[in-house]
């Protein structure tokens, strides 16, 4: 009888620890903002959308880096010298420039430092920036489209037959 | 440890883990303002083969630079010298670049000397203030008044400081170091016909015999060494090296040996002498070796006829059979090879000593084999740098001749204070300082002129000893320069422009990097035309010039003649009564000499021995501490006849009972906030000997008392609790 009871105890011991894992899995522990005010009212709407411009366009670095890179004040500068300079949100920008100052953008999009994640590799195999950022062109303010967990990584990756390795993405 | 104490702690690791996971809040992503014109790609690195120039070795090492910015640095696979291996001193130079007080413009001083108090120039006032300085000096036509002091340079800034200093008609250059192996090129001079430093082939040997050579932290070419006498333990399927160390205190590279002998100091010359006399006794000699090179086995025999093995074991304080079996065992085993070093060389009769070690190599049939000594190629020394020289440049110092004094290196940090170093520099109306950081020299400075950091500077290094093969690295900036700096040659070739007549005619070149341009093609023997451009691209993605088309071709020739080396009696300052232990300074394997203070990487690397941390230690016997009531840890005065210093004591068994040892690099007055004021520097207990008129570079000769002070040494180890709670020492 006591070795029974020992069984069932380690039994539950096990559940115990399985469940609670993975109620933290599902549990929305994410507390990140999904749609964080950023320090200018960028939109993507006008830019990616109304205006058709590439994402690339901005965001240079995608094709050639882990990174997508955000494009420097001088950038947004550029344009803005005859394009809509008197708009108020511009001159806001124009003031970041004259005090020689970078715009601290809130960043929406992040996976954990144990997560190589590198946009090279996913421009090169051909797919659209959508498919992870959702409908930019749509939107104002940029609004967080995927949960960034694991198995939605999982589920990409062998639908498209690419590597589930682990050492893929965690090195 | 009690149930509860454990669940409490089980309890708080848990709750910090849920803590630390549960990070609020979105990230910034902040943009460049403007990005760098090169084509830098956020989040690639880029790679850079450089050369370091940390300590005299000068291996390669390639720099990882992301974003505009130098992030690690690794040895260079390609250099013949490291092999792609890299020590703590090269990886640290990062903390140069970065150092938080770092001189970031040029200074002038403003308060009296030494005070500290500078006050910021700009470059075109700094230059003039030293220009106008040099011109006077020429107008009055005393241009041997101007001194230049540097390490030793190798390479095209000693073509640079020597052409420098011939335009003004002054011989007054010294390059000087305290650990320049001189001694070493001087003994193989007058053994072995050849004033070069020797190339040991440490991976083929069998058995190696080293006579305080450290060569795993310090002597010569410590990674290159040190990689290569892993293979000679590990790198041959059938025969592991042995390795025995002859010297009184066991360092990294004694506690690495087979076996070791713990010679009494200034003895090793004797114990070498009477191993060669039972060689030649016991017919155990390589016969063609002595034939080749004309040495009666018989007339050598008979001038060693003192060191009978009696008489070499009462003056080393060694067994008698043990200093016969290993010299058995050394002439038995071939291809052996015997090293000195410096903790031999630096006594009263070094000179004499480690020529007693090369005869062993003759005997032993070691020059020029496999597994045996070679002379390396390369040149050896920029500018002549000799004790001697010092001594006669603080002469003229101190006789008010010398009236400008340029200064490149930490000298008033690593000169013995006996050679009356410091006293005379005070004396120099005008002394230009170029450390990047306010060392102590450059806090004695009227003008300091802030050289580049290594990783932003042009330049080339020839590693010492290197390689059979002439090897020069090259050194390239990786990052743009953080500061308002110029490199030390650019100031001196602007210097020379402005002077304008002979000055500016020494240097037709317009640049630095144009210089270093010329002479590399020089060096390879090509034009510096337009066609070199793409030969200077491939070296400088390389690191440097590593397969010159000249191979060795030189090999030493003995020239002991009819007299074997004889060492004297080794002599000591302080009296034994007074002072009844010997006192031997050692560079650290962190700080070599001390320039790598500055550092906090590097003042936090353990020592490998005793694990001490941030500060100076002096190493006792047990036995000694025992009998004057020291233990671990204890504040201890050490007194030698020039002073007193206070440091904590560490028990060391790995030390003979007469013998106590300080390691040298600490005790900096300034050098930034990491080094000021941290630990002691031996140096300044160190007596200066005299042989006749000439000067000794006998740094391990002085004897001192050590008494305790008090139960707190604040010694600071890494695996003493005491150290990570240290409060002047959280938040670095």
């Amino acid at each position: 009888m006591k070795k029974s009871w020992l069984i069932a105890g380690l039994l539950v011991a096990v559940l115990a620890v399985c469940g609670g894992l993975a109620l933290l899995y599902h549990l929305p522990l994410d507390l990140r903002d999904r749609s964080p005010r950023q320090p200018l009212a960028f939109s993507h709407k006008v830019h990616a959308g109304d205006n058709g411009i590439h994402c690339l366009f901005c965001h240079r670095a995608a094709p050639g880096s882990p990174v997508a890179g955000i494009p420097p004040v001088s950038a947004c500068r550029s344009c803005h010298l005859y394009i809509s300079p008197d708009a108020p949100e511009i001159v806001r920008l124009m003031t970041y420039w004259d005090g020689r100052e970078p715009i601290p953008w809130v960043r929406v999009y992040s996976v954990p430092d144990h997560v190589y994640f590198p946009h090279m590799m996913h421009v090169r195999a051909g797919l659209d920036c959508g498919q992870c950022h959702g409908g930019v062109a749509a939107m104002d303010r940029i609004t967080r489209y995927a949960n960034l967990k694991m198995g939605w990584c999982m589920e990409c990756h062998r639908r498209s037959r690419a590597s589930i390795d682990c050492w893929t993405c965690h090195k | 440890m009690k149930r509860r104490t454990f669940l409490q702690l089980t309890g708080m690791i848990t709750a910090s883990a849920w803590l630390s996971g549960c990070r609020q809040g979105n990230e910034r992503l902040i943009p460049y303002l403007v990005p760098p014109d090169e084509g830098v790609t956020p989040g690639r690195a880029e790679y850079y083969a450089s050369s370091c120039r940390s300590c005299p070795a000068g291996c390669g090492i390639l720099v990882r630079v992301s974003e505009g910015r130098a992030k690690k640095i690794e040895g260079n696979p390609l250099h013949p010298v490291n092999r792609g291996k890299l020590c703590a001193r090269g990886q640290s130079a990062l903390q140069e670049l970065y150092h938080p007080d770092r001189v970031t413009r040029p200074l002038r001083r403003t308060g009296p000397r030494g005070s500290g108090k500078f006050t910021g120039i700009s470059w075109e006032e700094g230059l003039s203030l030293l220009t106008s300085d040099l011109a006077g000096l020429l107008r009055h036509g005393t241009g041997d008044r101007l001194a230049l002091i540097t390490p030793e340079l190798r390479g095209t800034l000693a073509e640079l400081t020597a052409g420098f200093m011939r335009s003004f008609g002054s011989s007054r250059r010294l390059a000087f170091e305290l650990l320049s192996p001189d001694w070493l090129s001087e003994a193989n001079r007058r053994g072995y016909g050849l004033a070069d430093l020797p190339w040991y082939d440490i991976a083929e040997t069998r058995y190696l015999l080293s006579f305080g050579a450290d060569f795993v932290e310090s002597h010569l070419s410590p990674v290159q060494y040190g990689n290569a006498f892993g293979r000679m333990r590990q790198g041959r399927n059938t025969v592991r090296g042995h390795f025995t160390y002859v010297g009184g205190r066991m360092s990294l590279t004694g506690a690495s040996a087979d076996r070791w002998l713990p010679a009494r100091p200034g003895s090793e010359g004797v114990l070498a002498l009477g191993m060669a006399r039972l060689i030649l006794a016991e017919s155990l000699f390589d016969r063609d070796a002595l034939a080749a090179n004309g040495v009666q086995a018989e007339q050598l025999l008979r001038r060693l006829d003192g060191y009978q093995l009696p008489r070499v074991a009462e003056l080393t304080g060694l067994p008698r059979h043990v200093v016969a079996e290993v010299a058995r065992e050394f002439a038995a085993t071939r291809p052996s090879l015997a090293m000195a070093g410096e903790s031999v060389a630096f006594q009263s009769n070094g000179r004499e000593s480690v020529r007693a070690v090369q005869l062993l190599n003759l005997l032993a049939g070691n020059l020029n084999r496999p597994g045996g000594v070679y002379p390396s190629t390369g040149p050896v020394n920029g500018g002549a740098g000799s004790l001697a020289e010092l001594l006669s440049l603080i002469g003229d110092m101190d006789s008010g001749r010398i009236r400008t004094a340029l200064i490149y290196g930490n000298p008033v940090h690593s000169v013995p204070p006996s050679t009356g170093f410091r006293q005379a520099l005070r004396k120099v109306p005008f002394i230009v300082s170029f450390s990047p950081i306010l060392d102590d020299t450059a806090l004695e400075a009227d003008l300091v002129l802030p050289d580049h950091a290594a990783l932003e500077s042009w330049g080339d290094v020839v590693p010492l000893a290197g390689a059979r093969r002439e090897v020069v690295g090259l050194m390239q900036p990786v990052v743009a320069p953080l500061h308002d700096t110029r490199p030390f040659p650019e100031v001196l070739m602007a210097v020379a422009r402005g002077l304008g007549g002979g000055p500016a005619a020494a240097f037709p070149y317009q640049s630095w990097p144009e210089m270093l341009k010329g002479s590399t093609a020089r060096r390879m023997g090509l034009p510096a035309d337009e066609n070199f451009e793409g030969v200077w691209a491939g070296l400088l993605q390389r690191g440097g010039m590593f397969e010159t088309g000249s191979g060795p071709t030189e090999t030493y020739r003995p020239v002991f003649g009819p007299e074997p080396p004889q060492p004297a009696p080794p002599r000591f300052a302080g009296a034994t009564g007074d002072y009844p232990l010997h006192l031997q300074v050692y560079p650290s394997t962190a700080f070599h000499d001390g320039r790598g203070a500055a550092l906090p990487w590097l003042q936090q690397l353990p020592d490998p021995l005793t694990t001490v941390v941030w500060g100076s230690w002096v190493e006792i016997n047990p036995r000694t501490a025992a009998g004057l009531g020291i233990r671990q840890g204890d504040l201890v005065e050490v007194t030698s006849p020039r002073g007193s210093l206070r440091v904590p004591a560490v028990i060391y068994p790995g030390i003979r009972p007469d013998m106590v040892a300080i390691p040298l690099g600490q005790g900096h007055r300034g050098m930034g906030r990491y080094a000021q004021g941290r630990g002691v520097n031996p140096l300044e207990l160190v007596e200066l000997l005299r042989e006749g008129e000439e000067p000794l570079p006998a740094w391990n000769a002085t004897r001192v008392r050590v008494t305790r002070v008090s139960g707190r040494g604040e010694l600071v180890t890494a695996g003493h609790p005491e150290g990570s709670y240290r409060s002047d020492l959280v938040g670095i």
